[in-house]
């Protein structure tokens, strides 16, 4: 019992009644004898606390629902307050609304995509092995991988897949589908079920049958969910292939667009490279990421011991797995919700402001409930309760823009955030958004509460007239102005930069002339085209079928597509120039084309010739034609053409002379540096870009262009067919979304805070007008009054910008070149943002500086 | 408007008027047994006390001296004198003409 003593009533007041009691003992023991008191002691002592706790809880029930009876009472009587100012409400209502649901979807993205684990059983333990070349990454050759898939003792399990397409056959038909070339340890690697018969085990590499496991919503798609699919075979790449399952719908983003799974059957490799595994693993419990990397470089040292002074440094390295999905969509996201957070700020201050402007308004009426015996404490509930009422429906308002907003994103942006199909409105989630509610409810309620409930109140009541604004509330709200203004100069910098950067993107040279061209992939099964000169002999069969299609100017091959495709890397090393000990040989984009290549997408030839059909021949010196940046690169300022290299690591190889120099053409991104890139005679290629030059709309010739290539074999489709300009578009999109979204954000970042500032300066006029009537009575200009009004706002506004250019200048330094993918050099922008901002600010206070122009001095002063 | 008094609040004020200036809750207990003759337990004055001293109508201090007993003493506040005569005026005003109705047995 003692405990609830405690908590019931206070030491002294515990020591006062343990004394009263031992002294009525006293009296019950004289009078009853010695049984009865203490039979009544006892019983004293176990009522006593439970008397008191069976009070105290009926009082408080009373409270609560005096209380309750209070509130319901304010609900209603706010409602019906706040359906008479219905814009007052509804602006409210939709700019909390819009911030409060923006930086929830926010969240909801950066929760799923940055915070999450993988949605891997264990994911924490699962990393990224990667070739270590610094600076380079790049994937695991076949010999890497079965090296280190004998001898991973960090590692209890290993596994390796190449993305791929497979085209499937069906009657006439033939599809086009992404694929993932498993090894079998790949779907325990990531505990993964099936839905249907069995995944790909070990015996599948070896046995001559061919097989393929589905994937769950391809099965949907393409069969209907139908069971019956086991065992059937379907023709992919032109070979029979058995289905023996179907992955379970759960799946991570390594599964999320795979539409079928076939093991790997990669022959014993004779050679290290090339280079186009990628190895995943699951380090061994107990084993820290420290040790396991030492463990693979160990390994790598022991197996590949290094040959020259430039490979020393070559190793395997790690990152965990999550790492490499996200990427570096980290700080865009990150930013983005910034920006939404400081619509959020910036709505809620201008909330405030609106809000009190209405207290103000209401003085009179506030002070009347006062003096029929309201408290303070009362008078402070009821406007709490409005600001709460008007912060959930915006809490209301804002889940639904939230829904909305995520159902966009996911549609939207699924190709430039990875994870996105993660994205949900989850229970953790709603709780931050629950905090953010109850955050904007107080912030919202706070300053108006305080200032309506305040003593001075009963003046209003003595003046009889419309209430005047305190200095301290005069302060709040202009503070409150500054404040949003402060806020809305950062994210406009960064809508300025975003759209600087946008701008240079759309402006940048990409080399060629994208329009009149059409392109699209196109893979050759190795079943039907086992040797190259198989290949060879298709693609010249191809080139001539196109070039001679009515409406083309000229076909060509590629292996890889301008402006962001480059399929190939490859390190070389200069005559004269070896690699220092330590260093890593210089890397290209290398794009194998076929003759006519430079024709068709025209480009320019600045010095020496382009390839020729003898460069072709398999006995045919090797030839390679550079670009300018490539020629500036290695040698700036002298001639390039015969030049000479060894390619690949190949020291003991035939050098490769450099025949002509071509125009600059982007191959990594519109953002990317131009590096340089090397165009070799392209023999063998297993899939690769066919390239149209057309006369009219290029668009116009795609079915032709399909219907070619199914002639020419009707198992083969083409894959992400596009005009140039498409891929143009397509490099831009990414950057587009990015300044649109930032470019909405700060758009309503201004216009909120232009409806604070006119508010804080029209309500300005209102109280002042008296003494502007006087000064008008008394001879003053009308224009010397707007420009007083206009002053007065501006002064506000130059503080907040003030304030607010810290940041921007933090912003614009710290995050360009990472964010933008472009510097900012030219600090003029960063300087007309401020003058643009004042300079609508003026707009926003010329309105009330107008109305305290126009003031009649007679009216005026006959009414006061 | 005095604030509303229970029954058993009225009586401890009663018992309090009885007593005169300061007292604690031991002579309380022992008066209202008397006056009631029937056992008040000690709870029920502690909570009235209480409960008149939130509504304004007792006040009260501890005293704790060095040695002997702790006790919390109580007085009548003006407010609370106000709220007793009020309650008698109203019950006499209740009360008045009904001296005949209650002499006869009929209902």
């Amino acid at each position: 019992m003692r405990w609830l003593w405690r908590l019931l009533v206070t030491d002294a007041d515990r020591r006062a009644i343990e004394s009263d009691l031992a002294e009525l003992y006293e009296y019950q023991r004289q009078r009853y004898g010695d049984r009865a008191a203490r039979h009544w002691r006892r019983r004293q002592l176990a009522l006593l606390p439970l008397h008191i706790l069976i009070d105290r809880l009926r009082s408080a029930a009373t409270h609560a629902r005096n209380a309750m009876r209070h509130i319901w009472q304010d609900v209603t009587y706010s409602g019906r307050s706040l359906a008479r100012t219905p814009a007052l409400a509804a602006t409210i209502v939709l700019t909390v609304g819009l911030g409060l649901g923006g930086t929830t979807a926010m969240l909801s993205v950066v929760r799923a995509v940055l915070m999450n684990p993988l949605p891997y059983a264990q994911a924490d333990d699962l990393v990224w092995i990667y070739t270590d070349n610094p600076p380079h990454r790049f994937p695991l050759s076949v010999m890497d991988y079965r090296t280190l898939e004998a001898d991973h003792p960090a590692f209890s399990e290993i596994a390796a897949w190449r993305n791929t397409s497979l085209t499937m056959t069906d009657g006439s038909q033939a599809e086009r589908s992404a694929a993932k070339i498993v090894t079998a340890s790949y779907f325990s690697l990531f505990a993964h079920r099936a839905a249907l018969g069995r995944l790909i085990d070990a015996g599948d590499e070896r046995r001559r049958e061919a097989v393929v496991v589905l994937g769950y919503a391809f099965w949907q798609r393409r069969f209907g969910g139908d069971p019956s699919v086991l065992g059937r075979a379907l023709t992919l790449d032109g070979t029979a292939h058995t289905v023996v399952g179907v992955l379970e719908e759960r799946h991570g983003p390594f599964e999320r667009t795979i539409a079928l799974f076939v093991p790997a059957r990669w022959p014993a490799p004779t050679r290290r490279g090339p280079f186009f595994l990628a190895v995943a693993g699951r380090l061994r419990p107990g084993v820290t990421p420290a040790a396991a990397v030492a463990s693979l470089r160990a390994t790598n040292a022991r197996h590949f011991p290094p040959k020259r002074p430039q490979d020393e440094r070559s190793s395997w390295g790690m990152v965990d797995l999550k790492e490499r999905v996200v990427g570096d969509v980290g700080p865009r996201l990150l930013f983005v919700l910034g920006a939404v957070g400081c619509v959020l700020l910036i709505a809620s201050a201008n909330a405030v402001n609106l809000l009190i402007a209405r207290a103000l308004r209401r003085q009179r009426e506030l002070a009347i409930r006062r003096a029929l015996g309201a408290s303070r404490r009362r008078v402070m509930q009821h406007v709490f309760v409005e600001t709460s009422l008007l912060a959930l429906t915006a809490g209301l308002a804002g889940l639904a823009i939230a829904a909305g907003a995520i159902g966009l994103v996911t549609v939207y942006a699924a190709e430039y955030i990875p994870r996105i199909d993660e994205v949900r409105l989850s229970a953790p989630v709603l709780a931050w958004f629950g905090a953010l509610v109850c955050a904007s409810a107080a912030l919202m309620g706070l300053v108006p509460a305080l200032y309506a409930s305040a003593p001075r109140v009963n003046q209003a009541l003595a003046d009889g007239r419309s209430a005047s604004e305190g200095p301290a509330a005069r302060r709040v709200r202009r503070a409150l102005v500054a404040a949003e203004f402060a806020v809305a100069t950062p994210l406009l910098v960064a809508a300025a930069l975003v759209l600087i950067s946008l701008t240079r993107l759309s402006r940048v040279d990409v080399g060629i002339d994208p329009a009149h061209v059409l392109t699209a992939g196109l893979s050759l099964p190795g079943s039907r085209y086992p040797q190259p000169a198989d290949r060879d002999a298709f693609w010249h069969r191809a080139l001539d079928r196109l070039a001679i299609l009515p409406g083309v100017e000229a076909a060509a091959f590629a292996e890889s597509r301008p402006p962001q495709e480059a399929m190939e890397l490859n390190d070389f090393e200069l005559e004269g120039r070896p690699v220092p000990a330590g260093q890593s040989p210089p890397v290209s984009v290398w794009v194998g084309v076929s003759e006519r290549f430079f024709k068709t997408l025209s480009y320019r030839l600045e010095r020496g010739r382009l390839l020729a059909a003898a460069d072709f021949e398999d006995d045919a010196p090797l030839v390679i034609v550079v670009d300018r940046a490539w020629a500036t690169r290695f040698f700036p300022n002298q001639d390039v053409i015969g030049r000479r290299l060894h390619s690949g690591g190949c020291n003991t190889c035939a050098w490769t002379t450099v025949v002509g120099v071509v125009n600059t053409v982007k191959f990594e991104g519109l953002g990317a540096s131009d590096n340089g890139v090397v165009y070799t005679p392209s023999t063998g290629s297993s899939r690769g870009f066919l390239m149209l030059r057309t006369v009219g709309d290029p668009a116009s010739l795609s079915k032709v262009f399909q219907a070619a290539i199914q002639e020419l074999d009707p198992g083969l489709a083409l894959e992400s067919l596009s005009t140039g300009n498409e891929l143009m578009a397509t490099a831009m999109e990414a950057p587009r979304y990015l300044t649109v979204v930032i470019g909405l954000f700060a758009i309503t970042a201004v216009l909120l805070s232009l409806v604070g500032i006119y508010g804080v300066m029209a309500h300005f006029v209102q109280q002042h007008a008296r003494d502007i009537g006087i000064r008008l009575a008394l001879g003053g200009e009308p224009s010397a009054m707007r420009r007083l009004v206009v002053w007065h706002g501006l002064r506000l506004v130059a503080i907040g910008i003030a304030a607010g250019m810290a940041a921007a200048y933090l912003i614009a330094r710290g995050m360009t070149t990472k964010l933008f993918g472009v510097a900012l050099t030219d600090p003029s922008t960063l300087l007309a943002v401020p003058l643009l901002l004042a300079l609508v600010a003026v707009l926003a206070c010329l309105a009330p500086g107008r109305r305290a122009a126009r003031l009649d001095p007679a009216l005026l002063l006959r009414d006061s | 408007m005095p604030p509303m008094l229970q029954h058993f609040e009225l009586h401890v004020l009663l018992a309090m008027l009885r007593e005169g200036g300061e007292t604690y809750s031991v002579p309380l207990v022992l008066a209202l047994e008397k006056r009631m003759a029937r056992p008040v337990s000690q709870a029920a004055v502690f909570i009235g006390l209480s409960r008149l001293e939130k509504k304004g109508l007792v006040a009260s201090r501890l005293d704790e001296p060095d040695s002997g007993r702790t006790r919390r003493y109580f007085r009548l506040t003006r407010e609370g004198l106000a709220a007793v005569k009020a309650h008698r005026s109203e019950h006499a005003r209740l009360w008045r003409g009904l001296g005949r109705a209650l002499r006869s047995d009929k209902v």
